[in-house]
């Protein structure tokens, strides 16, 4: 066995023989989905008031909704256009919250238009693209197919719902689907932060008890900062395909209890589920899952192999007097950079600073991820395919520089 | 066996060695001594090939030293350290494979040593379960276990008691005995006059003398003689005359005495004996030579005193 992959094998050794990583690996899904639950009911408690008027010239939607309506949602039908103006500046108009513009051929092209005069909640957003998109969907399933709504859903296109502001009716959507992205980008971060941390502790007390001397006699330095970057990284991706194995089956048991499908006849007569589930909706549906998560995984290495070299120098730097503990607060600064910039990308992504952030190596695993999970053009997955390709080459070149820089400190004492 | 030519280095420029040279020969213990400070660490750390000399070159056995030398040294760092949550077992594995072992020859060598140590009870112990001098003697194997042509040992008697002292002098004595090369740094200047055939004297980066223990104990002699006679104290110190100066002397049993004399002038032992041939009966006389400790602490002493 090579040396690199020796020295590698013991840090996952190690790290998998500490109670700490089990209980982690269990608690960690545990905990995530009690908030989410928490999240969700609490969304349920305090609802954004909303009347919504709903332009449908066509009158596909037949003036109705789903049975199950939301109570703080308040729909009303309009069998005609509207202008953008004049909903926005007639008096008439002036009660309604959001403007819903079915076109007629919303059928067959799938995307309507939302304009909402003030910032609209997660979780308004949610149940009104969940209520809108539900009834199409019925409306496709009995004009178009043979199939029932159940199977026709198993098998559909979503609708795309473009969400704009009215004082800025060209922006694009900021919609749930960012949010999720940025959880998942967020997840990076905070897996980067939590197993940097570990590197940063590991080349500190092989230093300090000194078995660094004993084992560069038999291997580059380089070789053994990046087998333990590789080590607690492959920890640290075994502890995430970990959660979302375990957050996948809490989904599916959540939606199986809590979070009943009422569109399935199977659960019918069960008594009333409490409320649909936009959230597993949101996940099971609109989210590609298996193609977030191969390039979940692509940033993820990526960015640990940055991260992980700039932890690692720290470590190697922090001696007796810790001056390159000093270091870890501005990292740490850096990481929470990552998310912070995702937050802004939510909120202005066609600004020039979201765009910088995109290739910035500190932000953009969240950036990306944020884009993919919106859905992506062949232009945008571009723009991120050249962001990786940034990330992985910051990240090799760093770790070229922390080598030297890893050599030439950690036998200081 | 290594041959170190003009090796010069240099940290935040600092001269820490300067231009040092100096050869180990083959099957032999090499005392490399010097005070704290005096570049040895450095030395050895160029030998090891953790850090790389400024100038100067260093080669094994007629080769220059590279990577692939490597799994041939087997280097005991004076700051030992071992991974503490692994098993005695488990962590030699790890350090004989990293030096080059497979998997199968490293469970030989580390179940031999193991045995030859008579600690196989603490194969499953944890590191961090084990006594101080137990966790030196785990490391004491790991330096050896992938059987080196040249052991570098850095301090090795550090933190063991007497009764280890031995033991692990015995072991150094046996490697040597089987043809390993041993460069041995340490200030135990005991164990250098007991063990070490070579000697080099680091101070300040520089070599201040080299040569066989011997002749470096020969060079720095004081002109010392040993005499145990038997007859009267009084005919011994006539017999002595100007030549030489009664240093030491006791009465081990009634009319046999041990004394301790130093020559003045260009006298020998010849002359001495000549001497006294017709006054006392000789029963054993001796040249005394420097230990170690002596002849280290003269050549210091001999540097600082030029240097003032």
């Amino acid at each position: 066995m090579s040396k690199f992959l020796l020295l590698t094998q013991r840090e996952i050794q190690e790290r998998l023989g500490q109670k700490g990583f089990w209980y982690m690996l269990v608690l960690g899904p545990i905990v995530v989905l009690l908030l989410l639950v928490a999240l969700l009911k609490a969304a349920d408690q305090g609802k954004q008031e909303l009347s919504v008027l709903i332009a449908d010239p066509g009158q596909i939607m037949d003036h109705r909704l789903m049975a199950q309506e939301e109570k703080n949602i308040h729909y009303y039908f309009l069998d005609d256009y509207l202008e953008l103006n004049e909903f926005e500046r007639g008096k008439a108009y002036q009660e309604f919250d959001v403007l819903v513009e079915l076109n007629e051929k919303v059928l067959n092209n799938k995307k309507c238009f939302v304009f909402y005069r003030d910032q609209l909640g997660l979780d308004a957003r949610i149940q009104l693209k969940f209520q809108v998109e539900r009834r199409l969907e019925e409306l496709i399933a009995s004009q178009h197919s043979n199939l029932s709504e159940q199977a026709f859903r198993q098998i559909k296109q979503g609708i795309i719902f473009d969400f704009r502001d009215l004082q800025d009716p060209k922006n694009e959507a900021k919609e749930a689907n960012a949010w999720a992205g940025f959880v998942l980008g967020a997840f990076i971060l905070f897996f980067v932060g939590l197993y940097g941390m570990t590197i940063f502790r590991a080349t500190v007390r092989e230093k300090s008890n000194r078995i660094v001397e004993v084992l560069l006699a038999s291997v580059r330095p380089q070789q053994l900062m990046l087998s333990k970057i590789v080590g607690i990284g492959l920890v640290a991706l075994l502890q995430l395909f970990g959660w979302v194995l375990l957050l996948a089956l809490g989904f599916v048991l959540l939606r199986q209890t809590l979070f009943l499908d009422v569109l399935d006849p199977s659960n019918w007569g069960q008594g009333g589920p409490e409320r649909l589930n936009p959230l597993s909706t949101l996940v099971f549906e609109q989210l590609n899952l298996s193609f977030l998560f191969l390039h979940f995984v692509v940033f993820f290495a990526a960015s640990f192999l940055f991260y992980g070299a700039l932890f690692a120098v720290l470590g190697a730097r922090s001696g007796a007097d810790a001056d390159g503990q000093q270091f870890l607060l501005p990292l740490i600064f850096l990481v929470s950079f990552g998310i912070f910039a995702g937050i802004y990308a939510i909120y202005y992504p066609h600004t020039l600073l979201s765009q910088i952030f995109a290739y910035l190596p500190f932000s953009a695993p969240v950036l990306a991820l944020i884009s993919l999970a919106k859905g992506v053009s062949l232009a945008v997955y571009t723009k991120i395919l050249l962001s990786l390709l940034v990330l992985v080459v910051s990240a090799l070149l760093l770790l070229k520089l922390a080598g030297r820089w890893y050599k030439n400190s950690i036998l200081k004492f | 066996m290594i041959k170190v030519a003009q090796v010069s280095k240099s940290y935040q420029r600092k001269l820490v060695l300067d231009d040092v040279s100096l050869e180990v020969p083959k099957g032999q213990i090499f005392g490399l001594l010097g005070p704290n400070g005096a570049g040895k660490t450095t030395l050895i750390r160029i030998l090891n090939q953790m850090a790389s000399p400024d100038a100067g070159s260093v080669s094994f056995d007629g080769q220059l030293l590279s990577e692939r030398h490597l799994p041939l040294i087997g280097y005991l760092p004076e700051e030992r350290g071992l991974y503490k949550n692994m098993a005695v077992r488990a962590h030699l594995l790890f350090l004989a494979q990293l030096r080059g072992l497979n998997k199968t020859t490293a469970a030989q060598n580390v179940d031999q040593w193991l045995q030859h140590f008579d600690i196989q009870d603490w194969q499953n112990k944890r590191i961090a379960t084990l006594s101080k001098g137990m966790a030196q003697k785990v490391q004491f194997i790991a330096a050896l276990v992938h059987q080196p042509q040249l052991l570098i040992l850095d301090e090795p008697l550090s933190g063991f008691d007497p009764l280890n002292v031995e033991l692990i002098m015995n072991e150094i004595k046996a490697l040597k005995a089987q043809g390993t090369t041993i460069i041995l740094s340490t200030h135990n200047m005991k164990s250098v006059d007991e063990i070490c055939d070579h000697a080099a004297l680091l101070h300040q980066g520089q070599i201040l003398a080299q040569d066989t223990v011997q002749n470096l104990r020969r060079t720095h002699a004081k002109g010392r003689i040993f005499v145990r006679f038997r007859g009267h104290m009084l005919s011994f110190a006539n017999a002595l005359w100007t030549d030489f100066t009664l240093l030491e002397q006791k009465e081990t049993e009634a009319g046999l005495f041990d004394c301790v004399l130093q020559i003045r002038g260009e006298r020998s032992v010849n002359d001495l004996m000549r001497s006294l041939q017709d006054h006392v009966a000789v029963e054993h006389i001796e040249l005394l030579l420097p230990s170690m400790q002596e002849v280290f602490v003269d050549l210091i002493t001999q540097k600082e005193n030029q240097d003032v």
